[in-house]
């Protein structure tokens, strides 16, 4: 349909459509002026509360400001003022599209300050369900990018299984999307009987629906390709100084995970692959996304495999007092690195608590990459770097 | 009955023919609604609207009574005549080319012997329409809608005027009865089959016309939120939706007339006499059908990849194929 040399053609860097309609000379011999244009904050396709100030040229961007600050909670304040143990609901509130990634990032940075000691069984369940949430973050993270391009029926097949995940989310936190499972030295709760089996049982059918109702039908469609190809394309070199991570940073190539590469919980005892692509555009970042999915489903594998038995919370005592100091805690969620620093002052509430969240660093590549692509390519770009609401603006 | 006898001159016969053709197009769109609404829900494993009435057969009723009491809210700095004007600069034309359509053996409002050409001259008044609503409404979003759906529709009005021609010179009229006639005799006589490529291009470009998934651009609900019809409610609104879902029928109907033979049954013995409209609905309503089932599958094309597609792709084709239906008729 299209040919092969537009497909190829990168929007962003040779920039010939930019160039053409963005020379000063030809701007101002035709006394032709840009247009501003505010996106959001309430527009149905800014992952929450973002307001975008455009500066258009036809269809060309200019120019785009993201202003962020709308759902502002002043989370690190109130985790101030909170007793440690008090402080992981709130985290359940940062990115709620990944809300025990956040927990386990809290839980790591207050059990380095306490020295904690975990007892094995705590470890395997919290990598169980990051993976699980991984997972559950992932898979609709691909139909939200279908959604973008405009078409609706993935996102309600996404959504199908994020809804099977949550059931087993469910039935071992007891809640549905703000779980407060994690506890500082290990989880609330044993995983109720039978709970690994039904799991195994649902991955199998997940990798057969996975592939043929999501993989099958997105990627080789000629629309797709031609829409993500070359569209929010970025150096590793850029993507390094922006301070991206997560799928979007492995998508230019660069070869880096926490979970491997600064391993916490018990992913130095487990066998899988970092996920990488060179394309750094937007189809990059959707195939790592694939990429680790099948990773995730083969980690969860290993894990019921393995799964220990004992205790579930390590002993530390009924008030938690840690020494004066850092404690510093990162963990790898569905967006890039998340990591926390705590900092104590010997007292039973944190001195500072600071959330480093991937959807606010990430939010800084619009600004950088969006200017010279076509104003529907600002779409596909938020796809790729899939941002959540309540992550950038704590 | 003495009385009515008026009914079958002129002008009587023309208004009345026409107002039941308003009211069947007006009917039309709502009953598209519904059935978008139900293919969209079994396409996405859903039941769709299944609330009012037996399997939620009176849901475009409901909504209709909605759309009716709803406020009619303009913006503040809006062109008010121009905004307002808008839906029925888009519904008119639409509900206009239906006058020439047969619809059975002898049922046809206005028999013209230029009905082609009536049919590409009207529907071109319904990119105005668009440019009417996305100007009028004084709104950045609704603006670039707007310029997007005038570049697009002006575009493949080309493409689709040129597919329609070797129709044209295959039949040697301009009248949709002599298109339809000249199909009879089964469905190897259709026109589909020996025109297959300039059928596709006039499939594409109708969805195009029509602005429906993968071409819906100028509404591009993930970047312009609705485009052109940004800030229509109420039943300014619903005229908008009414003269796109007519249209979209509108365009399978051609198609129909065009390509699948009108009203011509399939094959010689399944011939209804008067009753043949149950072909032409038929056919109409799996052209309909296809055009849905695309709309809630495909992603969105980008501008200027429309554009390549229209003019590098499928205008060459259409050239191409017109010299070789002309070479093939000086042969044969």
């Amino acid at each position: 349909m299209l040919s092969e040399e537009r497909r190829n053609e990168t929007v962003a860097l040779d920039g010939t459509a930019s160039e053409r309609l963005a020379r000063p000379d030809i701007r101002s011999e035709f006394g032709l002026e840009t247009m501003d244009m505010n996106m959001g904050p309430q527009h149905p396709a800014m992952h929450g509360l973002l307001r975008l100030i455009l500066e258009l040229d036809g269809e060309t961007v200019m120019r785009c400001d993201p202003v962020m600050g709308y759902l502002h909670r002043s989370q690190e304040k109130i985790a101030e003022n909170r007793m440690y143990p008090a402080v992981v609901p709130m985290t359940d509130r940062l990115d709620y599209f990944a809300n025990i990634h956040n927990e386990h990032g809290y839980v790591l940075a207050v059990e380095d300050l306490l020295d904690a000691e975990l007892p094995p069984r705590a470890e395997y369940i919290r990598v169980l369900m990051s993976e699980l949430m991984r997972l559950a973050s992932h898979i609709p993270s691909i139909g939200f990018l279908m959604l973008e391009l405009g078409a609706f029926t993935p996102i309600l097949y996404a959504f199908r299984e994020r809804e099977r995940i949550q059931n087993f989310l469910e039935a071992i936190t007891g809640a549905r999307m703000m779980f407060h499972y994690f506890r500082i030295g290990g989880v609330k709760a044993d995983l109720p009987p039978g709970i690994l089996e039904e799991i195994s049982e649902y991955l199998d059918g997940l990798e057969g629906r996975f592939q043929t109702d999501t993989v099958d039908l997105v990627t080789g469609s000629e629309i797709y390709v031609a829409r993500t190809k070359g569209v929010g394309r970025m150096t590793p070199e850029q993507a390094l100084d922006i301070g991206v991570t997560g799928p979007p940073l492995r998508g230019t190539g660069v070869d880096f995970d926490i979970r491997r590469d600064y391993p916490y919980s018990v992913y130095n005892e487990l066998d899988f692959n970092v996920v990488t692509d060179d394309a750094g555009d937007v189809a990059a970042s959707y195939r790592v996304r694939i990429g680790e999915v099948w990773q995730s489903i083969r980690i969860i594998r290993q894990v019921i495999e393995k799964m220990p038995e004992g205790p579930v919370m390590a002993d530390l005592g009924r008030r938690l007092r840690p020494k004066e100091g850092d404690g510093f805690g990162r963990v790898e969620s569905p967006r890039g690195e998340y990591a926390v620093h705590v900092v104590s002052d010997g007292s039973d509430s944190a001195y500072r608590v600071h959330y480093r969240d991937p959807s606010f660093c990430s939010m800084q590549l619009l600004q950088e990459v969006v200017p010279g692509h076509y104003l529907p390519d600002i779409m596909p770009i938020m796809g790729m770097i899939d941002p959540v609401s309540g992550g950038w603006d704590k | 009955m003495e009385f009515l006898n008026f009914l079958n001159q002129e002008p009587w016969r023309f208004i009345l023919s026409f107002g039941v053709v308003l009211f069947l197009t007006l009917n039309l769109a709502a009953i598209l609604v519904m059935g978008e609404r139900k293919v969209a829900g079994y396409i996405q494993l859903r039941y769709g609207p299944n609330r009012v009435g037996p399997r939620g057969l009176l849901q475009p009723l409901a909504d209709i009574i909605k759309l009716f009491t709803k406020e009619n809210i303009s913006p503040g700095k809006a062109d008010l005549w121009i905004f307002l004007g808008a839906p029925i600069a888009m519904f008119i034309p639409v509900a206009a080319v239906w006058l020439v359509i047969p619809f059975a053996p002898g049922a046809v409002v206005a028999d013209l012997n230029v009905a082609i050409l009536f049919f590409v001259a009207v529907t071109s008044v319904g990119a105005l329409g668009v440019i009417m609503a996305g100007y009028g409404s004084r709104s950045n979003f609704s603006l670039l809608g707007a310029l997007r759906g005038a570049a697009q529709m002006i575009s493949y009005e080309v493409p689709l005027i040129l597919s329609l021609l070797g129709v044209v010179m295959l039949t040697g009229s301009l009248s949709l009865v002599d298109v339809v006639n000249a199909q009879g005799g089964g469905f190897w006589n259709w026109y589909f089959i020996v025109q297959f490529p300039m059928f596709i291009v006039f499939y594409i470009s109708s969805l195009a016309e029509t602005k429906r998934v993968p071409f819906d651009l100028p509404e591009g609900e993930s970047e312009i939120v609705g485009g052109y019809m940004i800030e229509y409610s109420g039943m300014t609104w619903a005229l908008i939706q009414a003269a796109e879902f007519a249209g979209m029928g509108l365009m399978a109907g051609i198609t129909t007339t065009l390509f699948l033979g009108g009203w011509q049954p399939p094959l010689p013995f399944l011939d209804f006499g008067q009753f043949n409209w149950i072909w032409f609905g038929i056919k109409t309503a799996l052209i309909m059908f296809t055009f849905q089932w695309i709309r809630w599958s495909l992603p969105r094309l980008r501008m200027d990849q429309l554009m390549d597609l229209g003019w590098k792709v499928l205008v060459p084709l259409t050239l191409v194929w017109l010299v070789i239906t002309a070479g093939a008729m000086l042969v044969f």
